[in-house]
């Protein structure tokens, strides 16, 4: 899987090249809107971060050239401008996903990995992790060929744990993917962890292993022995 | 007091003393002239009584005139003299003293002397000091009329364009820079007094522009660098080998970002909403909002054991942006979970145009005046960032709703009216 990562911040870069690289993908990066139209006319991606607020241009142009020349890769615009009208032109222009700064890594590896999955380059639309097998188009999950019923949430937390598994994840994070922006700090952690916990039960109820590791502190991770 | 009539009372003020100082000028002036008038002809009556002695046979007394009041006396010797001087003769007829003017002549001839007394009935003094005083009253009397017209007129031209200009800065919105062009004017002052007034507004607007940027592009410029935290954060949380003490200090820099982002994402949103940019609207039901919202909070609900009663007589269909209503309603309800206690409880009412979100808890520690000010917070709880409410207020300010607060019955009570 390639991935181009355009975006101007020195920092930013390093830090998701360095996270999505352990995810196992080929991340090459841009910073600047000259850089980032070359390496888009001459190159092939499955998926490209592209920030809007770019040295030399605008990173909506990038989604037009990216659409112009009908490639199939999936866009996700990474904009420290959270406004709503730049989500609605970058998506009308044809990115995918919209996520605005600051964010975590987690999360974006989330997006990412739904993004390929959705444009489903690798072939599989489904998620195997030992005795757990995800459906995410059909939001079912299988234990050893059993269906556990899942409410939205737990089924929701229980794909981000797979999608960042064998990563320490913090409690913001998950806060933050299962209830959006205004998740509250205190009271969301609290609700966390009973969805963690009925979480935990469904799938102990049909035999399979405990993979949720609880790291004082900070949060969880879902530790899949390679 | 309006400059008009300030300058009348000044002029009246001013007139009062010249007039009174003129009359006083004039009444010796005219009494000097009558006087001369007087003694003119007065003297023309002693040249005849000096005929009469010449003519006389010896010398005696006479009476003069068909009033027998001038005379002419035989006195003892006196050198020829001239004395002129008023004095008041009792009319029995009228019944009144009356002001005569008299003169007086020691005439010497042939050995004799003879004291000749004319007189002539002039104005009285008091005649004549009314007359003035009423002449002067009635000239004070046209000029306070001139004044008015005048000052009607100058006000109703020469001073238009002032008044004009007034109005339009007294209705002058900084919100929408809403001064037209000032009425140009031929006078040069009003001219100048509008084009510094342009040029101020236009500082003022220029200004005011550039804080309601500011914050909205220190919140953007801010949103980078906490990404570079995060995700920093991000990768350190992977290490294997950290200890619990580390962990503590890791989980208190996300929370410590998670909690400045949201708190940039809330000053944003304030700005975005002074600065009118949610612009789009449409038919809103406030019923249906509201539910949608309670359902995203079920789950905090559920944790804290916090009972839900929703009375919903009529429900409100409103015109608005529905973004801002849905971040309007979630505020209210945030803000009804957030200060509830274990086993609370949360009512809500929706009848004909409002909106009463009621919650237990405890009773405000800040002024309730003080509760929609920006970071006033009640209690210095973490997880509030003390800018929803002022949320809350934005937006109904934007919409012209009424926002109020109670505290009743050991219930925390915000009333939404939508009219």
């Amino acid at each position: 899987m390639k991935i181009l990562l355009i975006e101007d911040e020195p920092e930013l870069r390093k830090s998701i090249k360095q996270y999505l690289y352990q995810e196992g993908y080929l991340v090459e990066s841009a910073l600047d809107f000259r850089k980032a139209s070359e390496k888009v006319g001459l190159y092939d991606y499955d998926c490209i971060l592209v920030d809007i607020t770019l040295p030399l241009g605008s990173g909506l142009d990038i989604i037009k050239q990216i659409k112009e020349t009908h490639s199939k890769a999936g866009i996700i615009i990474i904009s420290a401008k959270n406004s709503l009208d730049d989500k609605i032109v970058g998506l009308d222009l044809g990115a995918d996903d919209y996520l605005p700064k600051p964010f975590d890594l987690a999360e974006l590896n989330a997006r990412v990995k739904a993004l390929i999955r959705r444009k489903n380059f690798d072939g599989n639309k489904s998620i195997v992790v030992n005795e757990i097998t995800i459906v995410p188009e059909d939001r079912s999950v299988k234990v050893n060929d059993e269906v556990v019923n899942l409410t939205g949430k737990e089924f929701d937390l229980l794909l981000f744990f797979v999608s960042n598994k064998n990563r320490v994840v913090s409690k913001n994070a998950i806060a933050e993917h299962l209830c959006g922006d205004d998740a509250d700090q205190a009271d969301s952690h609290d609700f966390i962890y009973v969805h963690l916990k009925n979480l935990r039960k469904k799938l102990a109820e049909k035999g399979c292993d405990d993979y949720v590791q609880t790291i004082y502190g900070i949060g969880y991770n879902f530790k899949v022995s390679k | 007091m309006k400059l008009i009539n300030k300058t009348i009372g000044y002029y009246f003020l001013i007139c009062i003393p010249l007039l009174l100082l003129a009359s006083i000028n004039s009444y010796y002036f005219i009494k000097g002239e009558i006087e001369e008038v007087s003694d003119e002809i007065l003297g023309q009556d002693i040249m005849h009584a000096q005929s009469i002695i010449q003519t006389m046979d010896s010398p005696k007394n006479m009476k003069l005139g068909f009033d027998g009041l001038s005379s002419i006396v035989l006195t003892t010797p006196h050198k020829d003299a001239f004395i002129n001087s008023d004095t008041s003769i009792y009319n029995s007829y009228e019944e009144e003293f009356e002001v005569y003017r008299m003169a007086k002549h020691f005439y010497n001839n042939r050995g004799q002397t003879y004291l000749i007394t004319v007189l002539k009935p002039t104005m009285e003094h008091e005649e004549l000091m009314e007359g003035l005083f009423s002449s002067f009253l009635v000239i004070l009397m046209f000029l306070i009329i001139a004044f008015l017209i005048v000052n009607w007129l100058l006000s109703k031209t020469l001073w238009k364009p002032f008044y004009k200009t007034l109005h339009q800065l007294s209705d002058y919105d900084i919100k929408n820079h809403s001064m037209a062009r000032f009425e140009h004017s031929s006078t040069k002052e009003f001219e100048q007094l509008n084009d510094a007034l342009t040029l101020m507004t236009n500082k003022i607007y220029a200004d005011y522009i550039q804080q309601k940027e500011f914050t909205e592009n220190a919140s953007h410029e801010m949103q980078t660098p906490l990404a570079v935290i995060k995700a920093n954060i991000g990768l350190l949380m992977q290490s294997s080998n950290l200890k619990e003490e580390e962990m503590n200090q890791i989980q208190a820099i996300d929370n410590t970002v998670k909690k400045l982002s949201s708190l940039n994402k809330a000053l944003l949103l304030l700005s975005k909403i002074e600065n009118k940019q949610f612009t789009e609207e449409a038919l809103v039901s406030i019923a249906e909002t509201t539910k949608k919202v309670m359902a995203n909070y079920q789950h905090l609900l559920d944790s804290k054991h916090i009972s839900v009663e929703m009375n919903i007589e009529t429900d409100i269909k409103i015109r608005c942006n529905p973004i801002l209503t849905d971040i309007l309603i979630t505020n209210l309800v945030q803000n009804a979970i957030r200060h509830n206690q274990e086993n609370g409880s949360v009512r809500i009412e929706i009848r004909l145009n409002s909106l009463t979100i009621t919650n237990t808890g405890e009773p405000l520690k800040v002024a309730t005046e003080d509760l929609f000010c920006r970071f006033r917070k009640n209690d210095a709880s973490k997880e509030s960032l003390g800018l929803g409410l002022s949320i809350v207020k934005s937006i109904c300010e934007s919409y012209g709703y009424n926002i109020h607060y109670t505290f009743t019955n050991h219930r925390h009570v915000f009333s939404l009216n939508f009219q």
